[in-house]
């Protein structure tokens, strides 16, 4: 969690280019059923899948990635414990078992949780895969020359603060326990009900310590999923998997490996994918993309186009954009002044800014609008679709300011129609009618996130995003909220110094809860709760639009992700 | 480089730089050049449709800031409802997409954006290169050593990354047409301080000037009255070869998004909103396109008419001013015609 920004960013670009091909109006609902966008398209084994990519497969390497459900290309190669339910929407942000033969059983406070492996699980070898060997999985990623995974093992399990891994430290982890070949049991320093959901990651997935060559090992890691890789080419640009052929169907009802070869080429301008894909020429026709989305030119372009209509699918990942306050910087310590930027606010422009209806749609909860993470709708300041400037108005004479106020608004000068100046003058131009003058200030992208995400720099009034890793309340409101995790030197997520015990220990509360559907239900309760002192404006939920080839059949977009998912995917 | 016309010092030098017959023959032969005359029209028109922003945005009825959601397909990436990118009657050009701004009131503002920060750019320049240049080849050598190689760190500066830098540390609180005028004002002076040094060098020979400070007059005295009319011509003929110049770097500043900020528009900004438009609404990219290549077209080719008409090689080409012999004129634009020369040359380095 605490370089959660950089992970919601790269999930996001992920489940950008994921979402292509769940239909051609995309309708969530609609689509329930129906796995493919064609009328005749049983899927069907063989052909080569090309993934177009801007990012690269970097590190390679089960215990370096840092993924959301174990990622899209890594998830082919690596089999967890636990992983995400491979399915259309909303039934694809639940945790389903992978190597396990559930989701994990806890004892009662949460605080020890027990796996048992499926029987006949093999290695693209055919050797075994043991309960020994997620374990040693695990305790690779403690190294310091393995890192770059998610820190969340480190703060959870007992002892683990200063381990530094199986090369320097033979004894290994004593907080995970395997009594026998395939059980596994995992003692933890506090109640995380959401195990289930960090043993998606992929350093759940097995390592066997005979093949283990360190550092070098992302150049072929031994393969537990139905693909092995057979070349990897400048870390990840190009990556090329052929089937593992000791992978069994049986043991594995999540991945669908219809392709015989999965050929990931990356480094690619996402414009030059678009138009690839929109091309459709050669290989490009059985190609996807597991990073790009369409932007509103692109999407303008494909809507006035049946055939490409038609190869464009929908996807939902849990993303907020929104505005922060920074109530240590005047005026925006006077809660009236932050609601009547509330009451101000044109949604409609906004989401014309970020895209259109297509590719955003107002928000009034921070908290993503699926279920999965606790949605409860409310809107504490409503201002209707494009704001209510007279409100906004009464609130600034209620708060000093009858004559109107200025403010500056700082923003990135991205070009990612989410903190970009798009919005902020759209912003600029709704809050002007209200009497508030709005100067914006651009950064420098990079400059930008370290000004926004650092306690001595942090403006008082900034666009901002938010995506979690895993589609659950927790890590989505915790980062923001909770108080404790306010970060005096380094990256801080709690832009608003929110530190309210009632928030904090209900955080800890929910956080004891194994039914993820009671615990769903109170982050929407404490979400609604924090809404109501107007710390942040919701903006948009943004929406993803994903274009295929035109051979591309099964297309599978689920709202854990927002991508295709590749697993799914068929060429025949 | 700029040494070796200073080397041979202009012919005719028992020459005075009468001013009044220079400038008419001037004007006799800027008009002789058709090319340089339409560019002068298209100047003309482009100055008066910045001037007259307000009052032609009043005539459509529109401004450039208000939003139009109605015009725009919000569910189609908000692309402009209607052909041509919603021309009609009420849009003269159409509306921008995801927002349905008025595009002919934000090109006409964006022209006040782009011709005013290029103009006064340009002033700077001429203001700073001429101090400099007559500074520098009036003052003792120390002054001459000094300044001389200021201007020539300031000539090897690359103007896009320096402007970048500068641009990008400036709190956002500076008004920011003003610090772009500045700073393209500020590091691009350089060449035209060589030129007025090395044709200040060449006329501080003269006989006149050395009349001039025989007689006691002082510095100060002599570079106002007997070099500055001198320098009129190669000055004149650089800044107008520096302004479409400076244009093209106001928009490459707004279009890397350093330049003027929203929602001030200015047509480097309505590039960069633009070029991911050009396949679904292009009419949106081509606008500001069209316009920066006409301005800059026609200030090039008004400038070069400029230039053409101060230096005598050419002028005789064009056989023009040959009726009249006029001797003292002759050899005045003689000096004129080497340091245009050399300003050219100059020119071409300064971009190469």
């Amino acid at each position: 969690m605490r370089q959660p920004s950089v992970i919601a960013r790269r999930v996001a670009a992920a489940s950008v280019s994921l979402v292509v091909a769940a239909g051609a109006a995309a309708c969530g609902p609609k689509d329930s059923g129906a796995k493919g966008s064609g009328g005749d398209s049983t899927p069907h084994k063989g052909g080569t899948l090309t993934v177009l990519n801007s990012e690269p497969q970097t590190d390679f390497d089960p215990a370096r990635l840092y993924t959301s459900g174990g990622g899209n290309v890594p998830s082919l190669v690596f089999r967890t414990l636990t992983t995400r339910n491979r399915a259309n929407g909303a039934a694809g942000a639940k945790v389903v078992p992978d190597l396990a033969t559930d989701t994990g059983r806890p004892n009662k406070d949460a605080t020890v949780w027990t796996y048992t492996l499926k029987k006949g699980l093999k290695y693209e070898d055919g050797t075994p895969i043991t309960s020994a060997d997620i374990k040693y999985g695990i305790e690779r990623s403690f190294a310091p020359e393995l890192s770059g995974g998610a820190p969340y093992l480190r703060d959870w399990l007992t002892g683990a603060a200063n381990y530094q891994g199986p090369y320097k430290d033979k004894k290994g982890l004593s907080a995970i326990e395997t009594p026998d070949e395939r059980t596994i049991v995992f003692h933890l320093n506090k109640p995380e009900g959401e195990f289930p959901f960090l043993a998606t990651q992929t350093q759940f997935a097995p390592v066997p310590k005979a093949k283990d060559t360190g550092t070098k090992y992302e150049e072929h890691p031994v393969s537990s999923g139905p693909y092995q890789v057979v070349k990897n080419e400048n870390d990840g640009e190009h990556v090329l998997l052929k089937r593992n052929p000791n992978w069994s169907a049986a043991t594995d009802d999540q991945r669908k490996a219809y392709p015989d070869t999965i050929d990931v080429r990356s480094g690619l301008d996402s414009s030059v994918i678009d138009q690839r894909l929109s091309a459709s020429q050669g290989a490009d026709a059985a190609a996807v993309t597991t990073d790009t989305n369409l932007g509103p030119a692109e999407l303008a372009k494909v809507t006035g186009d049946k055939e490409l209509a038609a190869r464009v699918g929908t996807g939902h990942f849990g993303y907020t954009n929104y505005i922060a306050f920074n109530p240590t910087v005047k005026p925006f310590d006077n809660p009236k002044v932050r609601e009547a930027i509330a009451y101000a606010v044109d949604r409609s422009s906004v989401v014309n800014a970020a895209g259109g209806s297509a590719l955003a749609e107002p928000a009034t909860t921070f908290l993503p609008n699926q279920k999965s993470f606790g949605y409860t709708p409310y809107d504490p300041f409503p201002a209707g679709a494009s704001g209510n400037p007279a409100k906004a108005k009464e609130l600034l004479a209620q708060a000093g300011y009858p004559n109107g106020l200025t403010v500056t608004l700082t923003h990135s000068n991205a070009k990612d129609f989410a903190t970009s100046p798009e919005i902020a003058t759209a912003l600029q131009d709704a809050l002007k009618k209200a009497g508030i003058t709005v100067k914006l200030q651009g950064l420098e992208d990079n400059d930008y996130r370290d000004t926004v995400h650092s306690v001595k720099t942090e403006p008082g009034f900034f666009l901002a995003g938010w995506g979690a890793d895993w589609p659950s309340g927790g890590p989505f409101l915790a980062p923001i909220f909770d108080g404790r995790q306010i970060v005096k030197d380094g990256a801080n997520f709690n832009a608003s110094r929110l530190n309210d015990k009632s928030v904090n220990d209900e955080i800890d509360s929910i956080n004891k809860l194994t039914d993820l559907d009671a615990a769903a239900k109170r982050w929407g309760a404490l979400d609604r709760k924090i809404g109501g002192k107007a710390l942040v404006v919701p903006l948009f939920h943004p929406v993803y639009k994903r274009l295929v080839g035109q051979d591309i059949r099964n297309v599978v977009i689920s709202d854990w992700t927002g991508v295709l998912d590749i697993s799914q995917v068929a060429v025949k | 480089m700029t040494e070796s016309p200073l080397a041979t010092p202009a012919a005719g030098t028992d020459a005075s730089v009468p001013a009044a017959p220079g400038a008419r023959r001037f004007w006799r032969r800027l008009r002789a050049q058709r090319a340089a005359l339409v560019a002068a029209a298209v100047v003309a028109l482009l100055v008066l449709v910045a001037l007259a922003a307000p009052l032609l945005t009043a005539l459509e009825g529109q401004d450039p800031f208000t939003y139009h959601p109605s015009l725009i397909d919000s569910a189609r990436g908000g692309v402009p409802v209607g052909s041509l990118g919603g021309i009609g009657a009420e849009h003269w050009l159409g509306v921008e997409p995801q927002t349905g701004r008025d595009l002919f009131a934000r090109l006409v503002y964006g022209a006040r954006v782009s011709l005013g920060v290029a103009l006064a750019a340009t002033v700077i320049q001429v203001a700073i290169g001429v101090a400099v240049g007559v500074a520098a080849a009036l003052g003792n050598q120390w002054v001459d050593q000094l300044l001389s190689r200021i201007t020539d760190i300031i000539v090897a500066m690359p103007l896009m990354i320096m402007s970048l830098a500068l641009l990008a540390v400036v709190p956002a609180s500076f008004p920011r047409p003003v610090l772009v005028t500045l700073v393209i004002g500020l590091i691009a002076w350089g060449s035209i301080a060589k030129i007025v040094r090395a044709q200040t060098l060449s006329m501080k020979g003269l006989d006149y000037v050395s009349a001039a400070r025989l007689s006691g007059w002082k510095t100060w005295r002599i570079a106002r009255r007997e070099l500055l009319p001198g320098l009129a011509a190669p000055v004149i003929t650089y800044a107008a070869l520096l302004v479409p110049m400076n244009i093209s770097v106001e928009a490459a500043l707004s279009f890397l998004g350093v330049g003027v900020k929203p929602p001030t528009p200015s047509w480097g900004q309505m590039l960069t909103a633009a070029d991911v438009w050009y396949q679904a609404a292009p009419q949106y990219l081509l606008l500001p396109a069209g316009a920066l290549f006409v301005t800059v077209l026609a200030l090039t080719v008004f400038g070069d008419g400029v230039r053409t008409a101060l230096d005598p090689r050419a002028a005789s080409r064009l056989r023009i001013g040959t009726g009249r012999k006029d001797k003292d004129a002759a050899t005045a634009t003689a000096a004129a015609g080497a340091t245009a020369t050399d300003a050219d040359a100059t020119k071409k380095e300064a971009t190469a």
